[in-house]
């Protein structure tokens, strides 16, 4: 009897938290099938038909396409470089014991603890004066090397779970030292990358004050930054913002509902090991 | 012997220096130029400037009523918002896991804000606090919804954090679920056995045994919490009046709109490095010795 009314209390607290995390989504989503009249007459009730005026215009007025053109350009450049990177650095170092390597991955570790913000206004003025500035690419470069300090660190474990005969076998062969790297041991680093893919993702495709900073152009501007300059100019038309609100997100819950296990179990492993 | 070593540090070097070059130039070098600058009084243009030795540290401590009240306000963020977050994130993975079914339903739902990005989701809530709780503290058994959300620094504290457990219980309740999953099955049952009630279960075993998660997740959300932007920049922007201010939006502030002080600036953000720095070191340095093995 106590064992099913403790149930049922932890089902109520469960279904109360779930509204309150639904609530906000629910209401964007169910305004912005509506025009402007007929939100301001009743914001709580359905909408009365499934127009989707708003998210053809927010998605004409928005320019949707040219600024998700640009999140992809700043998102795939910062992943491919700090994978790539990241990964030949971290087998490197995990690979060879002595002091210089050992000082070198302590540095890429302690750096780990530097806030984005208290380098924030030197990097946009380094990333000026390199002509990185303004452009998508360049945001993602700079982004690359914001984020090998982590996949460094979390590949430098991994690798240490890779057996070392692999190596020598493969040097044994004759293959050369580049080759065995990207032949046999990255495709047993699939698990980490995957992790580190999904972890830097999440930051590159969200991420707010460093594109601020360096996306000079609105042209060139990401998805959030696009939404946050479209919430300034249209602050009034909400069935028209929250339409846009509603499309820019579409792209991450797609590709959460497809990974949603592998990115589960990413965000708590680099989470628990970084 | 000599050559197979001089060969060993030649494809360290090969392998390591592209990312490292990376690492050099977008954190290291900007590091120590905004340390370097932090002593002066560059403006950010001028090619001249002068070194003003401790003064910006000196005055921003000391002179600047806004940077002190944007550390108090972050300060206040930082306590409720690592407490709140924890707690809720606790409870609901606690909640969770004691289901039998439906438990990937709630673990998606309450983490799917994390997807979003904080600017957009929180512009979902911004629809929320004006135009959804006015419409609803209509009914006369909700009129109490009709207050400022945002307009009131009081009230408007509150409301940032309803956000911010909103968007930041996610990534903790999943840490804390592969916590508590890791607990050996023997030990609740012979708990269990020895008479255990739940709070006793929750105090003696879940407790201890989930330490480490309770280390890394208070790290990750001092971190958080310290640095946070987003959420107040779409929230409230820091008003009424600085009343919601942060550290982040201090600095920004004068490097950028006021008066273009890059080198006071600098001082500021290495302040903020070192507050985060010492207390996420004593956090877990205090919170590790703590830990025991199951």
């Amino acid at each position: 009897m106590r064992r099913q009314l403790s149930s049922v209390v932890s089902l109520l607290v469960l279904a109360v938290m779930a509204i309150y995390f639904l609530f906000p989504i629910y209401m964007a989503l169910i305004n912005s099938f509506k025009t402007q009249s007929e939100m301001f007459t009743s914001v709580l009730s359905l909408p009365s038909s499934l127009r989707l005026d708003n998210y053809v215009q927010a998605f004409q007025k928005a320019n949707m396409l040219r600024s998700a053109w640009n999140t992809i350009v700043v998102t795939v450049t910062g992943i491919v470089g700090i994978v790539f990177f990241s990964s030949m650095a971290g087998y490197k170092l995990s690979r060879t014991s002595g002091k210089l390597s050992h000082a070198v991955f302590l540095l890429f570790v302690a750096s780990m603890l530097i806030p984005f913000q208290t380098i924030m206004v030197t990097l946009t003025k380094m990333a000026k004066d390199l002509g990185l500035q303004g452009s998508p690419f360049g945001l993602g470069v700079v982004c690359a090397g914001l984020g090998v300090n982590m996949a460094i660190f979390l590949y430098h474990g991994f690798v240490k779970g890779v057996p070392r005969e692999l190596d020598e076998s493969a040097e044994m062969d004759g293959c050369g030292e580049f080759r065995t790297f990207f032949a046999i041991i990255f495709p047993l680093l699939l698990p980490i990358t995957f992790t580190i893919v999904i972890l830097n993702l999440l930051w590159l495709w969200n991420d707010f004050l460093l594109p601020v900073l360096l996306l000079t152009d609105f042209r060139k501007y990401t998805l959030v930054l696009t939404i946050n300059m479209f919430f300034g100019k249209y602050s009034r038309e909400w069935s028209l913002i929250l339409a846009s609100l509603i499309l820019s997100s579409i792209p991450i819950v797609i590709i959460f509902a497809i990974f949603q296990r592998w990115i589960i179990q990413g965000i708590t492993e680099g989470a628990v090991k970084g | 012997m000599l050559n197979r070593s001089r060969k060993a540090l030649l494809s360290l070097i090969l392998f390591v220096a592209p990312a490292f070059a990376l690492y050099v130039i977008f954190l290291v070098i900007p590091m120590i130029q905004g340390s370097y600058f932090s002593f002066t009084n560059w403006d950010g243009l001028n090619k001249s400037y002068s070194f003003v030795g401790i003064h910006n540290f000196v005055e921003a401590i000391r002179d600047d009523a806004n940077f002190r009240t944007a550390i108090l306000f972050t300060a206040k963020y930082v306590i409720v918002a690592v407490v709140l977050q924890n707690a809720i994130a606790l409870l609901l993975a606690l909640l969770i896991e004691s289901q039998r079914k439906a438990k990937g339903l709630f673990r998606t739902l309450f983490f799917m804000p994390n997807m979003l990005s904080i600017i957009i989701s929180t512009f979902m809530w911004v629809f929320v606090f004006s135009k959804v709780m006015p419409a609803l503290s209509k009914f006369a058994a909700l009129k109490f919804l009709g207050i400022s959300w945002l307009g009131d620094p009081d009230v408007s504290f509150w409301t940032i954090m309803l956000v911010s457990v909103w968007g930041g219980v996610g990534t903790l309740m999943l840490i804390y679920m592969s916590a508590i999953q890791g607990i050996p099955q023997h030990l609740k049952e012979a708990a269990i056995i020895d008479g255990a009630t739940p709070i006793h279960m929750f105090r003696y075993i879940t407790m201890p045994l989930i330490a480490h998660a309770l280390t890394i997740c208070t790290f990750l959300t001092l971190n958080s919490s310290f640095k946070v932007y987003d959420l107040i920049f779409a929230l409230t922007g820091g008003g009424p009046a600085r009343a919601t201010q942060v550290i982040t939006m201090n600095i920004l502030e004068e490097a950028y709109q006021r008066n273009y002080r890059y080198g006071y600036a600098s001082a500021k953000a290495i302040i903020l490095f070192l507050i985060i720095l010492v207390i996420t070191m004593i956090q877990v340095s205090v919170m590790k010795k703590r830990e025991v093995e199951a």
